[in-house]
């Protein structure tokens, strides 16, 4: 068997979403909101950039 | 009437073209030179390399635009700056070749007031052997070559459902690569394109980086404040490998592609093969090969350009370690050093040093990410230094130069995990300075409420807006100066 590299365990130990974490990541009215919190903080950040 | 000769028309020029004419209208004269008639959306080429969208979708053609804004446009390639002019006339031209069909190879010497390089990378395919799509990997920065990686893409998927199986390698083609966001991206697209096409399990996905870390993209990676923690960006990267299946080879150095093999250095200084069966790797990439010279004749390429090709502007030069770089170091008005009235925009200004730590190998291989210069950030100096030049025009030479320091700037980045408007997948990130401040930021030189990092389907909605809005916007619609960089 090919041995693990570094890389490839810390690849390996790394936390996995739980079950409700991806099923919120699928979920149209939650992400609804997470659509409108994402483009208003990336407004933000865009018009500060414009100053 | 004063003119602006801009040359280059990607996100960083045709911003600072449609700011100008804005600006200034009958006021002055606004020149654009390019080689391509095309304008492109860059971020969407992944999906055309996933055969999700068509080359025509991701494109379209810049002189009906330009007629209407009343723009000159040369389709051709800059190839010389004379900044000081000739010994008869101090005026600075430009020397260009067409590349319009009609005109192919003519030559002509334009002059300028103003001039603004925005020129974007060279695509540096030689610095690697057999690297790139007339050798033996292919490439997503052009739409051009996205169209061909899907089409690659599609010839392994066959296969796969023929029950082969096939190793698939994805990331950037040498130690000195920028832009690992997009081979990530490319990634997760061709993983979730597997996976919808039921052949996933036969496929093994590599990702082969110049990272010293999952979650690096050439920004030293960031910290995330997350569900009371401080998370980093690199565990948040491993998380998603982990949960897609995706190995990661990293802190490597691509010295040759051979057909099917992979030959690469690693930073501990031993080499390595990988064998695929399909590899898109990213170039890296340098300033486009413009010289420079002064009214004698003499040449001063190596005044204006670093030796990486890129235009120097007003950034500290100065060789430092990494523990001195300071976010000062970066340029704020873009202003050429020696010839005041030429700027240097987008990923074709000099940065004056990684963001990343620079890394060698004991061979002496740097292994370290080149800074990203991406849309947003390319965008706004665009628009900045094409402000400057109209508050010039307007009012003289005096008028104070406007500042757009990446140091001072945030970016936002999204990157595609896979498409389809209730399937698709993106890992949405903000980060607040795009240059680390330790200072003004102790620990990871970033603002906490600033940076940010989040996975799901809104991503991708974000994402398939902005490919609409900014298309508009480049388009020159109805009030594309509201959309803002
Ligand atoms: C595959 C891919 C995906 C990306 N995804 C994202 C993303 O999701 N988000 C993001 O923010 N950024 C992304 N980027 C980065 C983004 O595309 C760049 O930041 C941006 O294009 C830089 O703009 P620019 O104007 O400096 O260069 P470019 O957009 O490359 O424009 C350069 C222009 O100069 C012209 N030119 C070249 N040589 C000459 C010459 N000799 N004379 C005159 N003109 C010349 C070219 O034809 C072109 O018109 C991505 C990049 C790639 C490659």
């Amino acid at each position: 068997m090919e041995q693990m590299s570094d890389v490839d365990r810390s690849i390996a130990e790394a936390p996995l979403p739980t079950v409700k974490t991806l099923r919120r990541r699928k979920s149209l009215g939650y992400q609804a909101t997470r659509f409108i919190a994402f483009n208003f903080r990336m407004m933000k950040m865009v018009t500060r950039a414009h100053h | 009437m004063a003119r602006v000769v801009i040359l280059g028309a990607g996100i960083s020029g045709h911003t600072a073209a449609l700011h100008l004419q804005r600006q200034l209208k009958s006021k002055a004269e606004i020149i654009v030179v390019s080689p391509n008639s095309n304008w492109n959306w860059i971020p969407s080429n992944i999906w055309v390399g996933v055969g999700k969208m068509t080359k025509d979708q991701v494109t379209f053609p810049l002189a009906p635009i330009y007629k209407r804004k009343h723009i000159g446009f040369r389709q051709a390639k800059a190839v010389a700056i004379h900044p000081e002019g000739s010994p008869d006339n101090p005026q600075g031209f430009v020397d260009i070749v067409y590349t319009d069909p009609t005109r192919v190879g003519e030559e002509e010497q334009l002059t300028y007031d103003y001039l603004i390089v925005a020129t974007g990378p060279k695509l540096n395919f030689a610095a690697t052997p057999g690297l790139g799509p007339d050798a033996n990997s292919w490439s997503v920065c052009t739409a051009g070559h996205a169209e061909q990686s899907a089409a690659a893409l599609e010839t392994i998927i066959e296969a796969l459902k023929a029950g082969e199986r096939k190793t698939l390698v994805i990331g950037v083609g040498h130690g000195t690569c920028t832009c690992e966001g997009a081979a990530f991206e490319y990634t997760f697209n061709v993983e979730h394109e597997l996976r919808e096409r039921g052949v996933r399990e036969r496929a093994d996905v590599v990702y082969l980086s110049n990272e010293y870390d999952l979650g690096d993209l050439g920004v030293g990676g960031m910290i995330f404040a997350q569900n009371g923690f401080e998370t980093s960006s690199k565990l948040w990267t491993e998380s998603l490998f982990r949960e897609r299946g995706v190995r990661a080879i990293l802190r490597a150095h691509v010295e040759k592609v051979d057909p099917g093999v992979i030959h690469y250095e690693e930073l501990d200084g031993s080499r390595h093969t990988l064998d695929f069966d399909f590899a898109m790797l990213l170039p890296p990439f340098r300033g486009v090969d413009m010289k420079a010279y002064a009214s004698n004749g003499e040449d001063i390429t190596e005044d204006l350009f670093a030796p990486n090709g890129f235009l120097r502007v007003d950034a500290d030069y100065e060789t430092k370690p990494f523990e001195q770089w300071a976010p000062e170091d970066w340029p704020k008005t873009y202003q050429c050093p020696r010839y005041a009235n030429i700027f240097g925009v987008g990923i074709a200004f000099a940065p004056p040093h990684a963001i990343s730590e620079p890394r060698k190998s004991p061979n002496g291989t740097v292994i370290s990410p080149a800074p990203p210069r991406t849309g947003m950030p390319s965008g706004v100096i665009g628009r900045t230094v094409a402000l400057s030049i109209a508050d010039r025009i307007r009012r003289g030479d005096q008028a104070t130069l406007r500042t757009a320091s990446m140091a001072a700037m945030g970016a936002a980045c999204i990157a595609s995990a896979g498409t389809g408007l209730r399937k698709g997948s993106a890992a949405a990130i903000t980060m607040y300075p795009i240059i680390p401040d330790r200072r003004r930021f102790p620990g990871s030189g970033r603002d906490l409420t600033q940076t940010s990092g989040e996975i799901g389907l809104s991503g991708h909605w974000t994402k398939l807006l902005l490919h609409y809005l900014f298309i508009y916007k480049a388009k020159a619609r109805f009030g594309w100066f509201v959309i803002p960089e």
